[in-house]
């Protein structure tokens, strides 16, 4: 069969692969790369956030996850139970009653896991730092990876940062292989 | 589900009580939301709601705050219908100082209160088929939903928290275009309603799961001091936009549903009819709204309320929505007290939950239809 | 007598404003009030005068079952009749106008309760779903060894709201079938909507295994 630019297969970018990557792949139709950066690959195209809508962010949690802005595209899908879940996003206001059941639940979730915490409720406390009952910023609780501002943050902003989370799953893996 | 079943010496089955814990974090709690349920098999003996998990101090925040800038914590209590909260203190303050709202400014509040609480409704109808474990419906409201949120982004600039209600008026006008957007989006809605009305409504496994489930009648909910649908559904004709008219509702024609049997599917069935009517509202709002005018009534820079005790309520989108101001001459509140509708209305919760079984604790509890922002504050 | 009664309650605001002779001077006054907030307006204003007929009437109804030591003051809380109760006889007497055939006030709209400089006061708005008044009921205590009997046997739907009172503002009911903190968590210290609560003084309290209680 002859072969011409007709029946070519399209090109395909592939999501988290670097450029060169993605030629080397096209190229050969194979690609080697340390288990480390394939399985970090892997995992950023399949987070798996816990839902955990504290407050109003939470709307804006599942208005980025309904029909409209469907995040399901970056094969970010929401699991009810944290042992199945490897992203928290803490969408809303932390209090002093609810933080020990967040901790407790972020124990609970598998590793490797990243935490996000969306708005500036869970980033520093928000409207409601000088409030009597609201833990200032959930990374007095938890380590965060990604702070999103906003109150609330659109969806598009939500969609975002969760794309800089995979992001930094992909460099990190990178790095490590740098470092070692 | 892990039913304790101990054998005894004569071999027979004895069952234990136990202790289900269900939340605070649970998809179908719709918020931070703690059920201690105590069971026996699958029948609910009793159960126990803790909540607090949201307390955010809201009230005592506002006792440092000047009444302008109390407004964006309203956004967020029930931040489903932060337009409805915005309103009713706003409404509350002005009564206080007997504000007089330019006219176009109450036709866009109208328009704004009515848009939000068909927002609101149809929400509670996604994810109450999504607590029942319908998944498609929650998929379509947020398309309609969505709309309706891009209208609002348009004229506040926010797609939830709007702080767009200003005591004495609402802050910016309508820009350009805007009111024939909302011109377009009346027809296409009620089309809308018509197809979850033909989805929803009729289908059996919906109905065998709503219907006679969750019922009481119109006494015990005066009693519990319930308002809103959660009131109505029992057939109690209570709409404050009716029995006390604030802002211009005496202007528009309307009707008030009211349920019949008190179950959970009058609840989810009064949600869409409602829809109907905000619609009907927003339409003849629309046709009266003057072209031009102020949209910011004349009001003292610095908002001081005479020493004096101040309770306005408005019908929310949950139910009776009030703010109780104790002022001492100053220009921020010496208290701020809010009746908070879904705090009132989920403490009829054990009582409907005892004896039934337990596969209705989600039908029962999602028709309550709750906002845990509000509940806690 | 029960021709008498006032059976215009909440009468509609927006028409109300429209049909008074002095609206347009009333609204004057509301601005002017505005800027020299403690002035008080020079003349009374009618639906203030009104709410204060009514509870004088209300007063009356109360007087006449539990003597005249159980009512504090009557007078109007803007422009709704207000009744100040003595807390002894808070419950008969909440529970007593919710059955009295005259008032019959019987759905419980608002539950708040205030801290002032020398008492807690707890304020009851409640109306008459058939007779359409709406009253705002009044007791006080004092605010070291705070209590006040419980309303649930009247009015079960105030149970909530008295927790919160409870927790937030330390009134202790008596007669309450539940009375547990219901915002903040149990082990939480302190009142924090009485007005001597201060929200830094929390954080210093001392680490206990390196977490603040």
């Amino acid at each position: 069969m002859e072969l011409n630019a007709d029946s070519r297969l399209p090109v395909i970018e592939y999501e988290g692969l670097t450029p060169e990557e993605n030629m080397e792949l096209r190229r050969a139709g194979v690609l080697l790369q340390p288990l480390e950066q394939l399985k970090a690959w892997a995992r950023s195209n399949s987070l798996w956030p816990l839902t955990f809508g504290l407050a109003c962010c939470a709307i804006e949690m599942m208005g980025a996850s309904a029909s409209h802005y469907d995040m399901d595209r970056f094969g970010i899908f929401f699991r009810a139970s944290p042992r199945q879940s490897d992203v928290m996003i803490v969408a809303g206001t932390v209090t002093k009653k609810m933080a020990p059941l967040l901790r407790r639940l972020y124990e609970q979730m598998a590793e490797p896991k990243w935490v996000v915490a969306m708005g500036v409720c869970a980033t520093a406390g928000g409207p409601y730092v000088r409030s009597y009952s609201v833990v200032k910023g959930v990374d007095q609780v938890v380590p965060v990876d990604i702070y999103i501002p906003g109150c609330p943050p659109s969806p598009p902003a939500l969609i975002y940062g969760l794309n800089l989370l995979q992001e930094k799953i992909r460099r990190e893996a990178r790095m490590r292989r740098e470092q070692a | 589900m892990r039913t304790m079943a101990l054998l005894d010496e004569a071999n027979q089955v004895r069952t234990e009580e136990m202790l289900l814990n269900v939340g605070p974090q649970h998809p179908s709690t719709h918020g931070v939301f703690r059920l201690l349920v105590k069971i026996s098999g699958e029948t609910i003996l009793d159960a126990d709601p803790v909540i607090g998990y949201l307390h955010r101090g809201t009230e005592k925040l506002a006792e440092d705050l000047q009444y302008t800038q109390i407004i964006p914590y309203t956004d967020r209590l029930d931040y489903l219908a932060a337009m409805l909260n915005n309103y009713a203190f706003c409404h509350a303050v002005e009564e206080a100082l007997d504000i007089q709202v330019p006219e176009r400014a109450e036709y866009l509040r109208v328009i704004l209160m009515e848009m939000q609480r068909i927002a609101s409704h149809l929400l509670f109808i996604g994810t109450y088929l999504l607590d029942l474990g319908a998944m498609s419906p929650f998929l379509y409201v947020f398309q309609e939903r969505e709309r309706i949120v891009q209208l609002f982004n348009e004229i506040s600039g926010a797609r939830l928290t709007y702080n767009f209600m200003r005591i004495g008026g609402v802050k910016y006008d309508a820009p350009p275009g805007w009111l024939d957007k909302v011109r377009a989006f009346v027809p296409f809605m009620r089309e809308k309603i018509k197809m979850y009305d033909s989805l929803i409504t009729g289908n059996e496994i919906f109905l065998d799961r709503t219907r006679g489930v969750g019922v009481y009648d119109a006494e015990t909910a005066l009693a519990y001091g319930m308002s809103g649908i959660n009131l109505r559904s029992t057939g109690f004709d209570w709409d404050l936009r009716r029995k006390k008219p604030y802002s211009i509702y005496d202007r528009f024609d309307f009707a008030v549903p009211l349920g019949q049997h008190g179950d959970c599917f009058d609840r989810y069935y009064l949600h869409l009819l409602e829809m109907g009517e905000s619609l009907k509202i927003v339409e003849q709002a629309l046709e009266q709204i003057p072209d031009t005018g102020p949209v910011l009534g004349k009001v003292p820079r610095l908002i001081r309320i005479p020493a004096g005790e101040y309770y306005s309520g408005i019908e929310g989108a949950r139910g009776e929505l009030g703010f109780f101001i104790v002022s001492d001459g100053k220009d921020k509140p010496y208290r701020l007290k809010i009746r908070k509708p879904s705090f009132v209305n989920l403490q009829l919760l054990p009582r409907l939950l005892r004896g039934q079984n337990m596969a209705n604790l989600i039908a029962i509890l999602g028709a309550v239809d709750i906002v845990l922002g509000e509940v806690d504050a | 007598m029960s021709e008498e009664q006032p059976q215009r309650p909440a009468a509609p605001t927006k028409a109300a404003r429209g049909q008074e002779a002095g609206g347009k001077a009333a609204a004057g006054a509301a601005s002017a009030a505005g800027r020299a907030a403690n002035k008080q307006p020079p003349a009374p204003d009618p639906r203030v005068l009104a709410a204060r007929e009514q509870a004088e009437r209300l007063s009356q109804a109360v007087v006449e079952q539990f003597g005249p030591e159980a009512v504090l003051e009557s007078g109007a809380a803007h422009h709704k009749p207000m009744l100040r109760i003595v807390r002894e006889r808070w419950l008969d007497a909440v529970d007593y106008l919710r059955t009295h055939p005259d008032w019959r006030l019987n759905y419980v709209e608002c539950m708040a309760g205030t801290d002032y400089a020398d008492r807690i006061e707890v304020v009851l708005f409640v109306q008459s779903t058939e007779l359409g008044h709406f009253v705002c009921l009044k007791t006080q205590t004092p605010r070291d060894e705070a209590w006040l009997p419980s309303l649930v046997p009247a009015h079960p739907g105030v149970n909530w709201e008295e927790r919160e009172i409870y927790d937030l503002l330390g009134v202790d009911f008596r007669g309450h079938p539940d009375l547990r903190r219901i915002m903040l968590d149990d082990d939480f210290v302190g009142h924090p909507l009485r007005k001597d609560y201060s929200v830094w003084a929390e954080t210093e309290r001392p680490l206990v295994d390196g977490q603040r209680p």
